[in-house]
């Protein structure tokens, strides 16, 4: 512990975000930079606690309290080593993550928690700003050849772990670049895509191949893959949208989020995209229907296409300003979160459901007409309480259903849970041998730090597997899972 | 008791010794200022060391007038039902209530930053406790509602019945792990075949004997000090059996004049006599006990104002300054008094000393470990680790051998001063005269005459921390008034 009265003598205080006109105007990362001298300080109020709680909130099981002295000491190097010892990409979390380890941080109970999340983007930026975080190459090769199956936080960290106990690795992604969702999905002013890039960096010289409009199951054979590879990961997400199948859904200018979000991504690499496909928020009234981090990713990009007025409408009730009693430290807490798209403008709005969709003479949808609605579970439509908005823009950002079944999944055959994601061993194989499952495909939506552990633990388990692969003949037959469903 | 092997000897001769209860302290647990070697692996674990306490207790007899208690990681019901089958009457809780008001085991106990509030004296931290009385109170009523199921499921209606019941228990199948398979349980469920007037819990209170007590005499002398403040003087045999001897008569005082005890010498006592165990244990002042002869382990224990003065009967023939005169463990947390002894201590004198000054030919082991304040003046060797610990008080020690600063003396915590500071030269000359004065110390004698040498060859051990509230630089000489600081000084400083 650096300072033992640090959390006393210190408050709490995170890099300012950019003025709201300003960041509004371009595509840039919306924090400024926190002065060193400030950022110990921070590091300072870690107390260093007996059980730290942060440690097992976070998925990766970071090792907070010892980096957290590092920073106030300023030992970056070391405190890159450690942070590196468990996260795979800290890069990403340090930017994106919700930072449950923050939610569980002891001195939360008491007061503001520190920030453990500000400390690990400032740690990593530190190392590559120095140059010390550099390829690491395998000290032995084993000859065994693994294939992961989409590119996303969750592939990207099995591949990193597989590669460099020293297996070769190719990494299947069916979009034009790497990265999942990372890339296309999460805008561009919440994590810039250069971030990604000097990553990949390190991961192309350490030995993973990139293998990119791949999409497996459809232009790369699941077959080809089975005889090529020893394993395979499959990181492909959970793609399935939740639909709202509600009269007019079939008008025009009604989108998932996931069809609206990755066009800006590729207009900020500059590409040129077919006009025809475009959806854009540009002088349209636009409704975001789900009150999550994808609404709120919607938000802050329509704000960026000058709309006309944005609504984000969510069915649940507006949750407390603090805390929840039902969620007490050091659980994750119910709570309004503020998010940066939120301070940029728009309408929030809770307990409401969308009933129907009306639109022009050309198919276009131009109004919105939803109700009021009682606390789940029913969400009882409040009768009188019906209104009507304009909107020709809407776009859909209510949760996903898992992964996407057609495809890879029905062809490679492997079982799935009762949720419908990839159902697997505490290995992370699933019923079909040497065949893994990692991330959003085995759990369900989930966040960047819960693909990075899925990730990790994965590679682990395949990297067991391979081993055991030397000392005995193969075993063909599948293993049977508990609460499985096959899919036909 | 720490729970290890050969516990149960020693919980007998407890027992024996008329104590009335007897804690069986597990290997587990400790507060968070604890080192994790101190946590865990302290001992044995309390259902060893408890049920062979059961069983030589009931083996002789002796359980029926003790109460067993057992603590070290108790946390649930079923934890008290076993502990309860295996022969404990009361079970100590720690840390799990801890926890239900609000502990989250910071492990910063010792640093006064708990930030819940809990173990600090901070008024800020402590203005962010959370916890309610109606928390460790719901926590209890849970390990309750557990206890009364596992007593419904084995037929017991009451705790008294269930205490040694050790036949209830059985080892689980379900311990399947191989590094089990070699385990053998019969010598703790053990259940000794007694006959049926032999009581298998506390059925009656322990006859500590205090109507024979040599106090009551002494108390009867004493009316006219404690009635009327006139001096009165007492000449008495005393014999090893007379255990604390002043101890009651110190209670009087305190029952009518509190802490603030009489004038010194109001009742001086003259024992002649080999004295029994905690001789002027809490004396209390106004009281000066005089003792011709020798005594036991415990003199002065707790002092509390009174004097004690040892010397060797007149007309032996031995050097006093060679041979132990009183037991281990004198002056065991003395808070205020003197002590004078005309010979050798045994292990661990003056620990936790926190005011009494005493003068001694020689100590054993470990003396003044953990000492926090007071004066102690050594006129002969010590054994080793003295002054391990050592926070407070100052102890002056006639280095005989030589050795003191290289073998005896623990030097972790403490300076070693030569005595040249004109203060402290005659402190310790005037403390030698009236060494001499009260005990007739040849010792004393020689050193008196022999001063200009004898000076030279004093030691004085100063704790560093004591120098800190001192105000003193641990580099210059130490110049500084040696009446002891008030407790309350240190304890403000150490609590920062």
């Amino acid at each position: 512990m650096g300072k033992t009265t640090g959390f006393m003598d210190y408050s709490r205080e995170l890099a300012p975000r950019r003025p709201v006109l300003e960041r509004v105007n371009d595509w840039f990362e919306i924090y400024q930079d926190f002065p060193e001298e400030q950022l110990r300080k921070q590091g300072a109020r870690c107390m260093d606690c007996g059980v730290p709680f942060c440690q097992t909130g976070c998925p990766v099981n970071n090792l907070i309290p010892d980096w957290n002295d590092h920073v106030f000491r300023g030992n970056w190097k070391d405190a890159v080593r450690q942070l590196h010892a468990t996260n795979n990409f800290p890069e990403f979390t340090g930017r994106i993550c919700p930072a449950p380890c923050e939610a569980s941080c002891v001195l939360g109970i008491t007061e503001p928690a520190v920030t453990i999340k500000q400390n690990e983007k400032n740690i990593v930026e530190h190392g590559f700003l120095e140059g010390w975080i550099h390829p690491v190459l395998p000290k032995t090769r084993s000859g065994k050849k693994v294939a992961i199956v989409g590119s996303g936080p969750a592939g990207l960290a099995a591949a990193q772990q597989l590669c460099r106990a020293g297996h070769a690795v190719t990494v299947y992604e069916k979009a034009d670049r790497i990265g999942g969702l990372l890339r296309y999905g999460i805008p561009e002013f919440k994590l810039e895509k250069h971030i990604i890039d000097r990553r990949l960096e390190q991961m192309s010289a350490e030995g993973v191949k990139f293998v990119t409009n791949a999409e497996v199951g459809r232009n790369v054979a699941v077959e080809e893959l089975r005889r090529d590879f020893d394993a395979i990961v499959l990181a492909g997400g959970s793609e399935q949208p939740r639909d709202l199948k509600i009269p007019g859904r079939e008008l025009k200018g009604i989108h998932f989020a996931m069809e609206f979000l990755p066009q800006q991504n590729k207009r900020c690499h500059g590409d040129v995209l077919d006009p025809a496909s475009d959806i854009l928020a540009t002088g349209k009234h636009v409704v975001i229907i789900g009150g999550g981090d994808t609404g709120a990713d919607c938000l802050g990009t329509c704000h960026r296409q000058k709309p006309l007025s944005v609504h984000q409408f969510e069915i649940m009730p507006k949750p407390p300003d603090e805390r929840a009693a039902h969620t007490p430290w050091p659980l994750w807490p119910m709570q309004l979160r503020i998010e940066g798209a939120h301070e940029e403008g728009g309408i929030r709005d809770w307990s409401i459901a969308t009933t129907s969709f009306t639109g022009d003479e050309n198919g276009n949808v131009n109004q919105l007409h939803a109700v009021r609605v009682a606390p789940p579970p029913k969400f009882e439509p409040i009768a009188g309480t019906e209104f009507t908005i304009d909107a020709d823009l809407v776009l859909i950002a209510m949760g996903f259903l898992g992964p996407v079944r057609k495809g890879m999944i029905e062809q490679l055959g492997v079982q799935l849970d009762n949720r419908g994601n990839v159902a697997t061993d505490e290995n992370y194989m699933s019923s079909v041998q040497g065949v893994f499952a990692a991330g959003d495909m085995r759990r369900g939506q989930s966040l960047v730090v819960w693909a990075i552990s899925e990730g990790r633990k994965a590679a682990a388990g395949v990297d067991q597997y391979l081993k055991q692969l030397d000392a005995q003949p193969r075993i063909e037959s599948a293993q049977t899972l508990p609460n499985a469903i096959r899919i036909a | 008791m720490v729970a290890e092997v050969g516990v149960g000897t020693v919980a007998a001769g407890v027992a024996k010794a008329h104590a009335d209860v007897v804690l069986i302290s597990g290997d587990s647990g400790g507060t968070g200022a604890s080192p994790l070697s101190s946590i865990k692996h302290a001992g044995i674990p309390w259902e060893l060391g408890l049920a062979e306490t059961q069983q030589v207790l009931l083996l002789n007899d002796l359980r029926s007038r003790i109460r067993v208690q057992t603590d070290g990681k108790l946390q649930t019901g079923r934890d008290v039902v076993i502990a309860a089958l295996l022969g404990a009457e009361e079970f100590g809780f720690a840390t799990t209530p801890l926890i239900a008001m609000g502990c989250i085991m910071m492990r910063k106990c010792h640093l006064n930053t708990c930030s819940v509030g809990i173990a600090t004296q901070d008024p800020v931290l402590r203005q962010k406790f959370q916890g309610q009385p109606e928390h460790v109170i719901n926590f209890f009523f849970f390990i309750a509602e557990q206890v009364r199921q596992y007593m419904a499921e084995l037929g017991f209606s009451t705790v008294d019945e269930m205490v040694g019941r050790v036949d209830m228990l059985d080892v689980e199948q379900a311990v399947n792990h191989w590094k089990a398979r070699g385990l053998d349980f019969s010598t703790i469920l053990y259940n000794p075949p007694v006959p049926s007037r032999v009581a298998r819990r506390c059925v009656q209170s322990q006859d500590h004997g205090l109507d024979h007590a040599l106090d009551h005499q002494l108390v009867e002398h004493s009316l006219d000090a404690l009635l009327s403040l006139n001096s009165v003087e007492i000449n008495l045999p005393v014999r090893n059996v007379h255990r604390s001897v002043g101890t009651i008569l110190s209670g009087e005082v305190a029952r009518r004049y509190g802490s603030k005890g009489l004038p010194d010498d109001t009742v001086r006592i003259h024992l002649n006599g080999s004295a029994g165990q905690s001789l002027g244990a809490f004396l209390a002042k106004g009281i000066t006990l005089t003792l011709e002869g020798d005594a036991n382990d415990y003199v002065g224990k707790g002092l509390s104002g009174g004097h004690v003065i040892v010397y060797p009967p007149r007309e032996s023939k031995f050097a006093p300054e060679e041979n132990i005169i009183i037991g281990n463990v004198a002056l065991y947390g003395a808070t205020s008094g003197e002590a004078f002894f005309n010979g050798v201590a045994g292990e661990r004198f003056a620990v936790r000393n926190s005011g009494s000054t005493a003068v001694v030919e020689g100590v054993g082991d470990h003396g003044c470990e953990y000492m926090t304040n007071g004066l102690v003046l050594v006129l002969g060797a010590t054994g080793r680790n003295f002054a391990a610990g050592m926070s407070g008080g100052i102890a002056y020690v006639f280095d005989e051998r030589g050795d003191f600063a290289e073998k005896r003396c623990n030097v972790e915590s403490v300076d070693l001063e030569p005595l040249i500071e004109p203060e402290d030269v005659q402190l310790v000359r005037g403390l030698i005269a009236r060494h001499y004065e009260l005990t007739g110390s040849p010792r004393a004698q020689w050193i008196l005459e022999n001063w200009q040498d004898a000076v030279s060859r004093f030691t004085k051990v100063f704790p560093h921390e004591y120098k800190r509230v001192l105000g003193v630089s641990r580099n210059q000489p130490a110049n500084v008034p040696v009446e002891p600081v008030a407790a309350s000084a240190v304890e403000q400083v150490q609590h920062g």
